[in-house]
């Protein structure tokens, strides 16, 4: 490993910036239109151990710092064209060099003229008549922050590109959990679906499915995993999966809520961290005009009769796997024609305004009862729009869904 | 709101006065605290949740996840005097199905004397 600052000397501090591996020794470049004191700074900066590269003016300074990016400039005050402020402020206002270090040299060492060259962009200043060792000590120092600058932008740029990378694997993952959700639309003749989801990560942890059982049923399932992202959305996944039809013919052998809930309850068991999943489990049954429902601990399911009465759910049961040995059972309520079913997160009603209070069930209630003359789909986004507005923001602090069936009159 | 524990002894076992919100930003500061009194050997472990104001449903999470856990090695969790909101998360979640509430000091301790 290669210290920046090859050559041990009294005054500076070689070696204190060890970590920073670097290939080659750091380069100097001087910048002064006097021959004479730039030749006699090379020497003495050469003798260093560093690289160095010379300009005789401003102009070509800056277009070698720009080709070069040298760890240190040392800058004449006085030149001709560009002048060593205005060099100075050219580089600060270019955001591929505007972190280089500049050291500017001036005889003219007053507060308000040193003042003056801080405030239009130099890092530090050399009188021209400082010794030799306080010539080494400042570009040392100068070198030293140079190469923590350098170490900082690369560790970020490497940042950005590990996020970016990332994020695409978190946009494909969420396409995938997008693919598992049902297509809305007529479900069976006289059925209606509609659905919508927004995530508060790219990935959310909420799942729901409405499928067709033969021609006089339809089931439908809404999860809600406890946390959010990559974790709660892979857990959501392999429950989704194992809520598949086939699936659960030969797991459970039967299409009933609670013992489909029963079954889930055995199988996913508390993680380590205390995750879990809330679900509820629904079949509509055509030939008979009912609803069968099973729920873990999901409270967030309500029927907007054709009257206009809103009846919540009020199940009372353990969330999925805090009991391996809880029997979940079925609840059974008429669903008739022009009834509506919705069952949603409850990140759609706990939502919390300015002073924190939750929007709740009784103002969602509400707003469903203002949607009567609403197709099913404008009422999701009505009512997903009214908890915004009470939100105050765009985002919800917690993934929502919202799925609704209607049975046509 | 930041989580903090404080333990007291009790005979058989340790009281937790929790005090903050017991959420998914607090757990893991929660989970070290209970893993600590677990660590120790004891059996019964009494969650004071008088200094709670809010209890989310990753916090729900991990009240089931330690009352399974002294379950396991025949101990036993209980909370002591929730809050009125926190109390009502907890029914909607059935937690008093599992994990014993006591509205006193006395009443938990009289119950681990039967317990052990």
């Amino acid at each position: 490993m290669k210290s920046s600052c090859p050559q041990t000397d009294p005054i500076g501090r070689p070696g204190t910036v060890e970590e920073i591996v670097a290939e080659e020794p750091p380069t100097v470049l001087i910048v002064d239109d006097d021959s004479v004191a730039r030749l006699a700074m090379a020497g003495r900066i050469k003798r260093l151990g560093y690289r160095v590269l010379e300009a005789g003016d401003g102009l070509s300074g800056l277009a070698v710092l720009r080709r070069e990016r040298p760890e240190l400039t040392i800058l004449d005050w006085m030149m001709p064209d560009l002048d060593g402020p205005s060099f100075c402020e050219e580089v600060r206002q270019d955001s591929s060099i505007g972190s280089s270090q500049i050291l500017m040299m001036t005889s003219n060492d007053h507060p308000e003229h040193i003042a003056e060259g801080l405030a239009r962009g130099a890092d530090d200043f050399l009188s021209k008549a400082a010794s030799r060792q306080e010539i080494i000590a400042r570009v040392q120092a100068g070198i030293r922050t140079a190469m923590l600058i350098r170490r900082l932008e690369q560790v970020t740029n490497e940042l950005r590109d590990k996020q970016a990378l990332l994020d695409q694997e978190l946009q494909s993952a969420a396409r995938y959990v997008e693919s598992l959700l049902p297509v809305p639309g007529t479900v069976l003749p006289g059925v209606e679906l509609a659905h919508l989801y927004r995530p508060s990560l790219a990935l959310g942890g909420d799942l729901y499915n409405v499928v067709r059982c033969g021609d006089d049923s339809v089931g439908l399932h809404l999860l809600d995993a406890s946390g959010h992202g990559v974790s709660s959305a892979l857990r959501s996944a392999a429950l989704a999966m194992f809520l598949r039809e086939d699936s659960l013919l030969r797991y459970v052998g039967s299409r009933d809520p609670g013992a489909i809930v029963t079954e889930a309850n055995r199988l996913f068991p508390l993680t380590e961290r205390g995750d879990y999943f809330t679900i509820l489990i629904a079949r509509l049954d055509l030939r008979f005009q009912r609803l069968l429902y099973a729920t873990a601990g999901h409270s967030g399911a309500c029927i907007h009769r054709r009257s206009g009465a809103v009846e919540w759910f009020t199940p009372s049961s353990l969330p999925l796997g805090f009991d391996s040995s809880h029997l979940y059972r079925t609840v059974e309520i008429p669903f008739q024609s022009g009834d509506r079913l919705y069952v949603l997160s409850d990140g759609l009603y706990e939502v919390p305004d300015s002073t924190g209070e939750l929007w709740g069930k009784e103002r969602l209630a509400t707003a469903f009862q203002k949607t009567a003359d609403r197709t099913l789909k404008d009422v999701l986004s009505f009512v997903v729009d009214e908890a915004a507005r009470w939100s105050g923001q765009d985002c919800f602090p917690d993934d929502v869904a919202v799925v609704g069936i209607e049975l046509k009159a | 709101m930041a989580l903090q524990v404080r333990e007291r002894s009790m005979p058989n076992g340790v009281i937790l006065e929790i005090a903050g919100d017991l959420t998914y930003a607090n757990r893991e500061q929660f989970k070290t605290a209970v893993e600590s009194v677990r660590q120790r050997g004891f059996r019964h472990l009494v969650l004071d949740m008088s200094d709670v104001r809010f209890i989310d449903s990753s916090g729900l999470g991990l009240l089931a996840l330690v009352a399974q856990q002294f379950k396991l090695t025949q101990g036993r969790l209980s909370l002591l005097k929730p809050q009125a909101y926190v109390r009502e998360i907890m029914a909607l979640a059935n937690i008093p199905s599992l994990i014993p509430v006591y509205e006193n000091e006395r009443d938990a301790l009289a119950a681990y004397g039967k317990a052990a």
